[in-house]
């Protein structure tokens, strides 16, 4: 169990960066939708930077080595 | 004012000297020196860590690239350090247990690959690798902090000298305590660093009104800085494709980070500083997106050293003012002195004999490597971000190498890895120099040549398998 989410941790992360380098984020000329008057691509990339924060967290909880 | 500055900075000075007087306790073994004993704690490994990583690259470099390039430049590091900070869990484990399974006493990465595939030649051919791109790194956080005390200053002193005072302050203070002394002080340089990036940052977000006021401006004065390409049209998806994979191999391609993930005390540690680190990151490069709006509002026509000067210093109080260039100088030796003391760390774990004399020239020679790049700190250009960047981007060709030595299982049998990333190495150095082109089949150099080495180790790790 502890080595799944480990794995999932990993994929997500491979996942997240995958779809960060996608246009979805990089958005040529893209500055809306804004977020507390952020640009579009500022406000994503600190929710990615969270939320990548998030996964580490979680990776470290269930890392198969944490114990050694 | 220079006065104030002088009198804080002799303070400055006087606490790090003790703090290298207080870790000299021991004997001066190499792991003494320059492992600091290696059993690291978290907090004390989350402030070393930071401290030797945000530097002047990052209070300095990022408020100038993000005024000038705009607010895609938290991808380039933000997201980058996001994903770093993963990889040092994710792969920072069979680092550590690939060294105690070897039963090798861990130096440097050029002294442990040396062992892992059993010749010298990938030994010195890793130490020449993190010679030739450390010593820019350095340069530019010398550069950096003397460039802005000597705008901030103007009639006081020649750049040269305010170089030179920075390295002999370094070298004092890491040669009486070794890694000790640079752990200790990197404390006191991390937690300043932090309050002197956040106050900077507050101060522009307040006089610019907060922040939808501030982008309001930002899109008024140049809106292409709300997204990506930015104005120069710098952010693209190859350049943040080879920063990304640059940062994230830092802690396996430049030694003064690698020793950090090796000096943790057990696992645990090495994961809670990784957290912590990861939160640091993010704490400290938001403030800089605030100084380089407040940049492109009030100086986008100034050079950066001017943008600097005044957003920094001829804007702040007096107290900002000193507070700001103490955390300057602060950060910037931070970086520098552990890079110098990695790169001696690197050169120790080379050579053979007894411990003490060993010691002593991987000492000598950190001396003479501060020269070095003193030299070419008074010779590099001001592009602080794109030289740092360089720097990472040719660390990164040692990756393959270093991942094979670490995770095959016979390494041994690969040791003609080194060849083709020698050739990698001369051919980044090359196009980075304007000798060879930049681009390969429309890929970027900095990209192309780590892939195609890790396509190599891999196929060759694959065969040997089958």
């Amino acid at each position: 169990m502890k080595d799944t989410i480990w794995k999932i941790c990993c994929a997500l992360v491979i996942i997240i960066a995958v779809l960060t380098l996608s246009p979805l984020v990089l958005s040529e000329g893209k500055h809306k939708p804004e977020l507390m008057g952020m640009p579009y691509i500022l406000w994503v990339g600190i929710a990615i930077s969270l939320l990548l924060w998030v996964i580490t967290y979680v990776g470290v909880l269930f890392h198969p080595g944490k114990d050694d | 004012m220079l006065q104030k500055l002088i009198i804080a900075a002799c303070i400055y000075i006087l606490i790090i000297i003790g703090l290298a007087l207080y870790s000299r306790k021991g004997e001066r073994t190499s792991k003494n020196y320059l492992m600091a004993g290696s059993s690291l704690g978290s907090l004390l490994g989350m402030f070393t860590f930071a401290a030797s990583l945000f530097s002047t690259f990052t209070l300095m470099g990022m408020p100038d690239f993000f005024r000038v390039h705009g607010v895609g430049a938290w991808i380039f590091l933000a997201f980058s350090d996001a994903l770093m900070v993963f990889g040092v869990i994710w792969f920072g484990y069979y680092l550590r247990k690939s060294v105690k399974e070897s039963q090798h006493e861990y130096l440097g990465m050029a002294g442990f690959m040396e062992k892992k595939f059993n010749s010298k030649w990938v030994g010195y051919l890793m130490f020449i690798g993190v010679f030739i791109f450390l010593v820019p790194y350095v340069a530019i956080q010398i550069r950096g902090i003397s460039i802005f005390l000597n705008q901030a200053f103007p009639d006081a002193l020649p750049l040269w000298v305010w170089a030179s005072s920075l390295v002999v302050v370094m070298l004092v203070y890491s040669e009486l305590g070794g890694l000790k002394a640079i752990i200790y002080s990197d404390i006191l340089q991390g937690v300043l660093l932090l309050i002197v990036v956040w106050i900077i940052g507050v101060f522009c977000l307040n006089s610019l009104g907060g922040m939808e006021a501030m982008f309001d401006q930002v899109e008024a004065k140049n809106d292409k800085l709300l997204s990506v390409p930015g104005p120069k049209g710098l952010f693209t998806l190859q350049f943040f494709i080879g920063s990304a994979m640059g940062i994230m191999l830092l802690p396996f391609s430049q030694p003064h980070i690698s020793t950090r993930i090796m000096i943790m005390k057990d696992n645990k540690s090495l994961y809670r500083m990784a957290l912590g680190l990861g939160f640091f990151a993010i704490l400290v490069i938001l403030p800089t997106a605030f100084i380089g709006m407040y940049g492109a509002i009030n100086y986008a026509d100034l050079s950066p050293a001017e943008f600097l000067g005044k957003t920094l210093f001829t804007d702040q109080s007096e107290i900002i003012a000193v507070l700001v260039t103490i955390g300057l100088i602060a950060a910037a030796i931070s970086t520098s002195d552990s890079l110098l003391f990695a790169l001696g760390g690197e050169l120790r774990s080379l050579l053979k004999g007894e411990d003490k004399q060993m010691v002593n020239i991987a000492r000598i020679a950190i001396v003479v490597f501060g020269i070095v790049c003193l030299v070419f700190a008074l010779l590099s250009n001001d592009q602080l971000v794109l030289l740092a960047r360089t720097s990472f981007a040719g660390t990164s060709i040692l990756a393959p190498l270093i991942f094979t030595g670490i995770l095959a299982k016979n390494p041994a049998a690969h040791k003609w890895l080194a060849i083709p990333t020698l050739i990698g190495l001369i051919l980044f150095v090359c196009s980075s120099l304007g000798i060879l082109p930049k681009v390969y089949v429309g890929i970027r150099a900095e990209i192309i040549i780590p892939i195609v080495l890790g396509v190599i180790a891999l196929g060759a790790v694959f065969l040997s398998r089958s």
